[in-house]
């Protein structure tokens, strides 16, 4: 079985594009995808269209996405794993390429979210849970995060000032970025003054809702190399689900096991483990979701996710600098083009091309990208 | 039908372990059994995973428990926001099976930590039934 390659990357702005529809937006990505691997769009031979379909006004987004992009009579078909929908994109993609079912595939993620009244969002929000034994006692995506931060305060003496610091990071590197949502770094203060979501969390601890789409060209070893000098190898994808419900998970609830076990997939795939990754892309919907992954990684062990980030070591110059593009919090969280997008500032990490964030010598990186309130867990490792 | 009656707004009404409904109403929390490996699922299942068996029997449980984690609600859904702020939390019970549940509101939020003892009892409010967590020895069913 050959080696299994990206060789062109894109997206759009994210934030809130009133100007523009569902498949609007992922043309933008889709034709940067194209210009990045310098390919006409006839020699893509299927595209795969990841998005929570739910947020969605159009019903079952493939057709009218693959319609747009010129990609009909080709195969074409959704993915849907809420917030992880993209990164499973990229698994799939990889079985497709690897089976030589297709050789270059376009995985699509996109989402219009901005369109929905803040009822409707809410209304959606309130079912992201088990609806028949979590939703009826009114539950919400910030609660169920909420409860995980409450749970690893009280075992590990993590503050809510340890979480902002997640916050303010996060903001200073999405000021360099052009395509986030937020782009004015805040204060330590200002995230704490923020008004209360679900506590401990507060409105500057939470990502937010944006309209956006990120493109990834996939292909086989022997295409890849005459496309570009350079291919980002995929060196692993991981993936692993938990129970939906919460009291169908075990232990403290200081950790995500589901995270835990995607790694070790990705990890044993790879033949690595968290020592040797460069640069990482994590999934900071929530500031305690990045502390929490630091753990579940490996990049720092339990109940010291905090100390890693007061130290320091996940900023650029650091050990493992962690969501130096912004990460969820600053770029905004376009759910079905979220995973996609941490694969583009990957790859641009790993070609040398992430200009005044670049990691030195970055040669190996991670992407984790988590689904709804935990239920699926997506890690995906590349190597140049 | 008769499901959409559990919890403070509910979401399904159609499903095979909607007698928990009357045994709330009768102000008692049971859960199932699997008749062949006898394994006791809270919330009720009306399927055994384990033997993929489907006979099942309704069996009380103990409603005491501790907390493991909780979080105070300030942005609810839309048919919860008359109540904000409420309280929300995952129990462990007997035999460690889980619960989550909402906290008696009555209860001061600063006391709440993992490992607190509480007890899981019926609740009615309004045309809905469902359990919630409370002290041990609350003042009232509040």
């Amino acid at each position: 079985m050959g080696r299994i390659a990206i060789v062109g990357v894109g997206q759009s702005k994210f934030g809130k594009r009133s100007d523009a529809s569902l498949r609007e937006l992922a043309f933008e990505a889709y034709s940067s995808a194209l210009d990045d691997a310098d390919l006409e769009s006839s020699a893509i031979d299927g595209s795969v269209v990841c998005s929570a379909t739910h947020y969605d006004k159009q019903r079952s987004p493939a057709g009218v996405v693959s319609e747009y992009l010129g990609l009909s009579p080709k195969p074409t078909f959704n993915v849907e794993a809420a917030c992880a929908s993209s990164a499973v994109g990229l698994r799939i993609a990889w079985s497709l390429v690897s089976s030589r079912l297709n050789e270059v595939v376009a995985v699509v993620g996109v989402q219009k979210m901005t369109e929905l009244s803040s009822g409707e969002i809410q209304e959606l929000m309130g079912r992201a849970g088990d609806v028949m034994w979590e939703s009826p006692f009114g539950t919400s995506m910030p609660a169920y995060y909420a409860m995980y931060a409450n749970a690893h305060m009280a075992r590990y003496g993590t503050t809510e000032e340890d979480m902002a610091r997640v916050t303010v990071k996060n903001r200073k590197y999405g000021a360099k970025n052009p395509q986030a949502m937020f782009q004015k770094p805040v204060t330590v203060e200002e995230v704490l003054k923020s008004r209360p979501v679900s506590k401990p969390l507060k409105m500057f601890d939470c990502c937010a809702n944006a309209d956006g789409a990120a493109c990834l060209i996939v292909t086989n070893s022997e295409r890849a190399r005459k496309i570009i000098d350079k291919p980002v190898w995929v060196a692993g994808v991981g993936l692993a689900s938990s129970p939906m419900s919460l009291a169908g998970r075990q232990g403290p609830l200081t950790s995500f096991e589901v995270t835990k076990n995607a790694a070790k997939s990705a990890y044993d795939m790879a033949r690595m483990g968290p020592t040797d990754v460069d640069v990482a892309e994590v999934h900071d919907s929530f500031s305690i979701t990045e502390i929490l992954n630091y753990e579940d990684l490996g990049f720092a062990k339990p109940g010291r996710g905090a100390r890693l980030l007061k130290d320091n070591e996940t900023e650029l110059g650091g050990k493992i600098p962690v969501n130096v593009d912004g990460g969820l919090i600053s770029k905004g969280h376009p759910v079905g083009a979220t995973g996609a997008s941490q694969i583009t500032s990957l790859v641009h990490q790993l070609r040398r091309e992430a200009g005044d964030v670049q990691v030195d010598g970055a040669k190996i990186g991670l992407a984790q990208n988590i689904g709804g309130i935990g239920m699926y867990s997506a890690v995906s490792i590349l190597r140049s | 039908m008769g499901f959409e009656k559990f919890g403070r707004f509910g979401y399904v009404s159609q499903t095979k372990i909607s007698p928990l409904v009357s045994y709330l109403e009768k102000n008692q929390i049971m859960a199932t059994k699997c008749k062949k490996c006898d394994t006791v699922y809270f919330p009720p299942r009306a399927d055994c995973p384990k033997c993929r068996d489907s006979e099942i029997t309704w069996v009380p449980i103990e409603g005491k428990g501790r907390l493991v984690t909780f979080t105070e609600v300030y942005f609810a859904p839309p048919a919860f926001q008359d109540s904000t702020p409420y309280l929300l939390g995952l129990a462990e019970l007997k035999d460690g099976l889980r619960v989550f549940a909402p906290i008696n509101n009555q209860i001061d939020p600063k006391s709440l930590k993992p490992g607190l003892e509480l007890l899981l009892r019926p609740k009615q409010a309004g045309e809905g039934v469902y359990y919630q967590l409370e002290p041990e020895s609350p003042k009232e069913n509040g």
